[in-house]
């Protein structure tokens, strides 16, 4: 096995993209390949894409996106695989593009994620959404994902004392940390008091999924985010040094939401989180700066709990002390996270990566966590039933070498 | 038409699933039978969702997970008003979803007398 490294980022701004699927994935790919210093045309070096999109089919009619994005960057003959794994399309191609480098298959690969999702209305994307979920028992019932993290949510709420101050608090401040980050697609910081107190706070912020809000739940957002892999052998070929992917870790949980033995763990999380940190050598203490995959604002406190980031029960806690913004003891979703810097699925999980990587590179500019050296995403398929973990770190593979081991 | 909703009971162990597995998630058993899945239960969580598809004449669809007695989950739509954590209440089996020549049925649950 190699060591994997990260040396090119791009990113378009989320939100409304205006332009056709491969152009949006155009915009992010190239800006990875400048990032890391690589030309476009001849000598490009680029062996091996990842396309990571979960609606380009059903939503945008276009299969084979990977081949389509090859060739109007001018990347062929580059082996090319579009990536489809829900809302963990993202972290999957970053799995996928690690392995094919760590095996030796090749040297430099480019992971691009996006998602083009406001050219349908509000309700076919969530009804798009939902078609991942159990066909029988949950989607022919009308179940959606706002639907099942809103009974995920009451149970959080009724078992651990969270209240809904607490999970608006957890909007607010991503919110805040949205607008320090260029590429977010809500650039507005809502009022705690207005959205929870206030007597109008249920017409400014009404019901989506009792008990979730409209500030509880992500927008739904066009955007695209790209990765420039390689490995860590051939890492002074590109002008910045890498940020080595230290440990992946991924695990499955039941398709139907209701058969799981306890109704507020998120089990996969915690599996794919033990499983990166077993790769990583490195512990839940030592990360300076995760991406949670808050899609709902319940997932950022459950999911911090899970990974091992706040004691079971206490991820509430951490929020109201303040602990995940940044200047916290462990900032959490410091590019805005879905809840603010919105959610194009296939797009996420890379997205993730990519304000890690620019958070281990000091290049975060008003939202940087001073120091950060070891970085965690989440990036969660599904509801749960499908999770990635990967740990990022500044840190050399030396000091580690073991841990290549466990895969 | 199907306007019952089954378990399906491992043959080789007698582990009950809802929804079908193809594998039994206790003995690894293929083979299953299936069991009505009837009667009360109690009322695990629930929800009102208030962002419903076009057409819909109503201002919110409530659904809920519902533990029956023989330790299996299931989720459904609910057809009471009056929701609470624990609640008991009773399977009925209705149309969920209008689909083209084709209605789906499942669980509509009830709060118990
Ligand atoms: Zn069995």
């Amino acid at each position: 096995m190699r060591q994997v490294g990260i040396v090119g980022v791009g990113h378009t701004k989320f939100g409304k993209a205006g332009v056709p699927l491969v152009e949006m994935l155009s915009y992010a790919a190239v800006e990875a390949m400048d990032d890391a210093g690589i030309k476009t045309g001849k000598g490009h070096g680029i062996d091996q894409v990842f396309a990571a999109t979960m609606g380009g089919g059903m939503i945008n009619r276009q299969h084979g996106v990977a081949s389509a994005l090859v060739d109007t960057l001018n990347l062929r003959p580059a082996m090319a695989e579009s990536v489809e794994n829900g809302p963990a399309s993202g972290a999957s191609a970053v799995k996928l593009a690690y392995m094919a480098i760590a095996s030796g298959m090749c040297d430099t690969a480019l992971v691009v994620g996006g998602e083009l999702m406001r050219v349908v209305s509000g309700w076919e994307a969530t009804d798009f959404v939902a078609t991942m979920l159990h066909p029988e028992a949950e989607y022919n019932y009308g179940l959606t994902l706002p639907a099942l993290a809103g009974m995920f949510t009451r149970l959080y709420m009724e078992k651990y004392g969270v209240t809904e101050k607490d999970l608006a608090m957890v909007a607010v401040k991503n919110h805040e940390h949205a607008m320090h980050n260029p590429v977010a697609h809500i650039q507005l910081v809502p009022d705690l008091y207005s959205i929870t107190e206030d007597e109008d706070a249920i017409i400014i912020n009404p019901h989506v999924a009792e008990p979730l809000h409209v500030y509880d739940v992500c927008p739904v957002s066009d955007g695209a985010a790209a990765l420039v892999l390689c490995a860590m052998e051939a890492g002074d070929r590109f002008p910045k040094k890498p940020v080595r992917i230290a440990g992946i870790g991924q695990a499955t949980d039941t398709h139907a939401v209701a058969e799981r033995a306890v109704s507020t763990d998120l089990l996969a999380v915690r599996l794919a989180a033990e499983k990166a940190y077993a790769m990583a050598g490195i512990s839940p203490r030592e990360i300076d700066v995760a991406e949670l995959h808050d899609a709902f604002v319940i997932l950022e406190i459950a999911e911090s709990e899970e990974a091992g980031l706040f004691p079971r029960g206490e991820g509430h806690l951490a929020v109201r002390r303040g602990d995940t913004k940044v200047g916290g003891k462990l900032p959490i979703n410091t590019s805005g996270g879905l809840k603010a810097k919105g959610h194009p699925l296939g797009a996420t999980g890379v997205s993730q990566i990519v304000e890690l990587t620019r958070q281990l590179r000091g290049e975060a500019g008003g939202r940087q966590v001073a120091g950060a050296k070891n970085a965690m995403a989440v990036n969660f398929g599904g509801f749960g039933n499908n999770v990635i973990a990967t740990i990022l770190t500044t840190g050399g593979p030396e000091k580690y070498a073991s841990g290549n081991l466990r895969i | 038409m199907q306007a019952e909703i089954y378990a399906y009971k491992c043959t080789a162990c007698g582990h009950l699933h809802h929804p079908a597995h193809f594998v039994c998630v206790k003995c690894g058993g293929r083979e299953f039978e299936q069991v009505a899945l009837t009667g009360e239960g109690t009322l695990v969580t629930y929800t009102r969702v208030y962002n419903l598809p076009e057409g819909y004449m109503k201002p919110f669809i409530a659904f809920g997970i519902v533990e029956f007695p023989n330790g299996l989950r299931a989720a459904g739509q609910m057809g009471t008003d009056e929701l609470q954590l624990g609640m008991r209440v009773r399977a009925e089996v209705g149309v969920v979803k209008e689909g083209v020549g084709k209605d789906f049925y499942g669980f509509i649950f009830q709060k118990a007398e």
